[in-house]
């Protein structure tokens, strides 16, 4: 075989690789940290060719485009091999996706086990079909300016110390902006944690039964209508995801929920803003603190030509040299999944990201507690929570939105 | 005597490819083989992708896995959907509103531009510019004209003492529905102006002459000159703006992306929502096949008032 002819770069390939095989093809959204992508196009992809002789072809799809992409490639079984994915792709492209359990579990040995939320996105039906990346969190971004002149030197602990916060920055003429519209991120980011910190969610753990008409919701969505009667303003109504990002920079509000983008870009180009911009765990609510899961993960397309060469090149890729370097040009953007980054340097750059690494512990995917399913896919895709607590805001009343959301949730679970 | 039946000698029997270009020269068959490239064509990128998409929509079909025929389960699943019903009158107003704005508009433009001023034809041409800018880019431009943080509408208006702070162009239902229509008008409005200004264009000006002679006023030109010979154009603009405004998709996707809560989903983005993004290709088949029946409703009607002597 022409392994012989790659020389020492034929450790890293198994047996059986076509020596033709020139290109693999990454895809990957647009990332809000361009360091991140230019590490992979100028040090990793280089440093893999070097080593094997295989280009790495890093494609970028731009931001909310992605699922479009990998849903046309999944249907088509043309495009990149390898994808990156977002929440619970890895369940609703499944049978597209080649297992990955080996890999998974190897890394599992040498980098100190997942934590829990990896798997809960990237397992369907006992196999790993996608490897953890990391978590994509969502925590609070606030001006600690301006909630000191209303007497919060730190970030409100419970929603209702936020809402009497909110209140008087809003007098103050700085509101908070939440994102309501139909993004793809920053909207699930409070409403889900929000919802479950009043104890309130839609389906319970079966699978099976709807529960969001209760008591609990009702708390929440007259919560969310009060906080946004008080401390927001109607244009949160239609935001998306980059709309709370232009917001906060551009001094219009003093809190919103974000991931880390906000404090990267405002530390770039806007240095007065980043000096007084620092991050806090999500509020807590009457039945405990909770943040959103959005695990980014990588999986491998069953039309690959060239399986071992790409499962070669993942294996590589998840090797702490590479994943801890790729990792840390995201300057923690993507929170590791992996124990063995808990306590890593990464996180001492910027204390005031460590809010994210510790929110993993109560993260969990839109729709917790029901497992992933076509269902919870579908509730998720047609925005039914949001649209509950958005049409709320806009003056319907409680008892009919969450009787609409009812009626929405129960015909998308009997059809499924 | 008996005739022998003696065959006449047959002179050879030409070859194949001498007859072709004498068989093809034949009105019939000449132009069956140029249609048949275009009709080749409209078959594989219109014909297929169009019964592919009613095949999809009997079956239930999630993403990368095989279908089930369901028959006609997603268009009941449409029907009990209270979020379908409003993208349903959402289009219809979309559509209602923004081409009788249009309607309205482009005929009083065709009407100006019908007449004679310096630097006419570089006016025409410029007017032409909404309809030809790429949508995508074009409602880019409107999105950070009506951004809740950068709206120079909003700075205009606070400027003049108008408002004490902007509107929510697209976080208030109303007003998002209202510049849906407002930006589709903006962009379609050359459209008919162009199309009714060469109508115009083919009205005889000795019939305006005679009704001038016989003492008609400009209103009365307009009402029994002008309208009833433009009414053909008219009519045929208007099914396409209709057909176009029905299911348009950019526009709406790339402003509000349906929001603010579904104020401003259409059925195509509705449908590419569902397909897309929850990954149920039949369903989404099914929202973008409902629009038939309006539109078929609609084409049909507008032709019987056209038929109408």
């Amino acid at each position: 075989m022409a392994l012989s002819a790659l020389g020492t770069a034929g450790a890293l390939i198994p047996a059986g690789v076509h020596a033709q095989t020139k290109t693999l093809r990454v895809l990957h959204e647009n990332s809000f940290i361009t360091t991140f992508d230019a590490y992979f196009q100028k040090t990793l992809a280089p440093a893999y060719e070097k080593a094997t002789g295989i280009k790495v072809n890093y494609e970028l799809a731009s931001v909310g485009s992605l699922q479009t992409r990998v849903t046309t490639i999944a249907e088509t079984g043309t495009g990149p091999e390898i994808t990156a994915n977002m929440f619970n792709w890895p369940f609703l492209y499944d049978e597209r996706y080649v297992d990955l359990s080996e890999i998974a579990e190897a890394v599992d040995k040498t980098s100190g086990g997942w934590w829990p939320g990896a798997s809960e996105a990237c397992v369907v039906n006992g196999k790993w079909k996608a490897l953890p990346l990391g978590n994509v969190g969502q925590c609070m971004v606030w001006r600690t300016d301006w909630f000191a002149e209303v007497g919060f030197k730190q970030f409100p602990e419970t929603w209702d110390e936020l809402l009497e916060a909110g209140t008087k920055l809003k007098a103050n003429g700085h509101p908070i902006g939440f994102e309501m519209g139909h993004g793809f991120g920053d909207n699930h980011g409070w409403l889900y944690p929000l919802l479950w910190s009043h104890g309130a969610h839609e389906v319970e753990a079966d699978g099976r039964t709807v529960v969001i008409d209760s008591d609990e919701t009702a708390r929440a969505v007259d919560f969310v209508r009060e906080f946004y009667q008080k401390a927001m303003f109607e244009d949160v109504l239609s935001w998306t995801d980059p709309s709370n990002n232009k917001s906060y920079l551009s001094e219009q509000i003093s809190c919103t929920n974000n991931a880390e983008s906000i404090l990267w870009a405002a530390k770039r180009d806007f240095p007065e803003i980043a000096a007084v911009t620092d991050h806090a765990l999500n509020p807590a609510g009457p039945k405990g603190r909770f943040h959103i899961l959005n695990p980014w993960s990588h999986s491998l397309f069953t039309h690959a030509a060239d399986k071992p060469a790409a499962l070669a090149f993942l294996r590589w890729l998840m090797e702490e040299k590479q994943l801890g370097g790729w990792l840390v040009a995201g300057a923690t953007y993507y929170a590791p999944f992996l124990h063995a980054y808990d306590n890593s340097p990464l996180w001492d750059a910027e204390p005031r990201y460590k809010p994210y690494r510790d929110s993993m512990a109560s993260s969990h995917l839109p729709g917790w507690p029901a497992p992933m399913s076509r269902a919870q896919s579908a509730v998720i895709a047609r925005y039914v929570v949001i649209d509950m607590f958005a049409k709320a805001c806009a003056g319907a009343a409680t008892k009919d939105v969450i009787k609409s959301a009812e009626t929405q949730i129960k015909q998308i679970y009997r059809q499924a | 005597m008996a005739a022998r039946a003696e065959r006449l000698p047959e002179r050879a029997s030409p070859g194949f490819f001498a007859a072709l270009p004498r068989w093809l020269d034949r009105e019939a068959v000449f132009s069956w083989a140029m249609m048949a490239a275009p009709l080749l064509f409209l078959t594989a990128l219109v014909g297929y992708p169009f019964v592919y998409g009613i095949w999809l929509s009997l079956e239930d079909r999630p993403v990368a896995h095989a279908g089930v025929f369901v028959g006609f389960g997603n268009f009941i699943d449409d029907a009990e959907d209270p979020v379908f019903w409003q993208v349903a009158r959402n289009t219809i107003i979309y559509t209602t509103s923004a081409t009788l704005l249009k309607m309205v508009g482009g005929l009083g433009l065709a009407l100006v531009m019908n007449q004679h001023f310096p630097l006419k034809n570089l006016v025409r041409a410029v007017l032409l510019l909404p309809f030809i800018v790429p949508t995508v880019l074009s409602t880019i431009a409107w999105m950070w004209m009506l951004d809740p943080s950068f709206s120079i509408v909003n700075w205009l208006l606070i400027y003049f003492g108008l408002a004490k702070t902007g509107p929510s162009w697209l976080g208030n239902a109303d007003l998002a529905m209202a510049s849906i229509i407002v930006i589709n008008t903006w962009r379609g409005l050359p459209f008919y102006a162009i199309t009714l200004l060469a109508g115009l264009q083919t009205i005889p000006a000795d019939l305006y002459e005679a009704a001038t002679i016989d003492g008609a006023g400009s209103l009365a030109l307009f009402r029994f000159v002008t309208l009833p010979l433009l009414k053909p154009v008219l009519l045929i603009v208007t099914i396409f703006s209709i057909i176009f405004t029905f299911s348009d998709f950019q526009l709406v996707y790339v402003l509000t992306a349906g929001g603010p809560a579904n104020a401003t989903h259409l059925f195509a983005t509705y449908a590419f929502s569902i397909a897309m993004n929850g990954g149920e290709l039949g369903r989404g088949a099914s929202v973008a096949l409902a629009m038939l029946p309006f539109l078929g409703l609609l084409i049909v009607a507008l032709t019987l008032y056209m038929r109408k002597p």
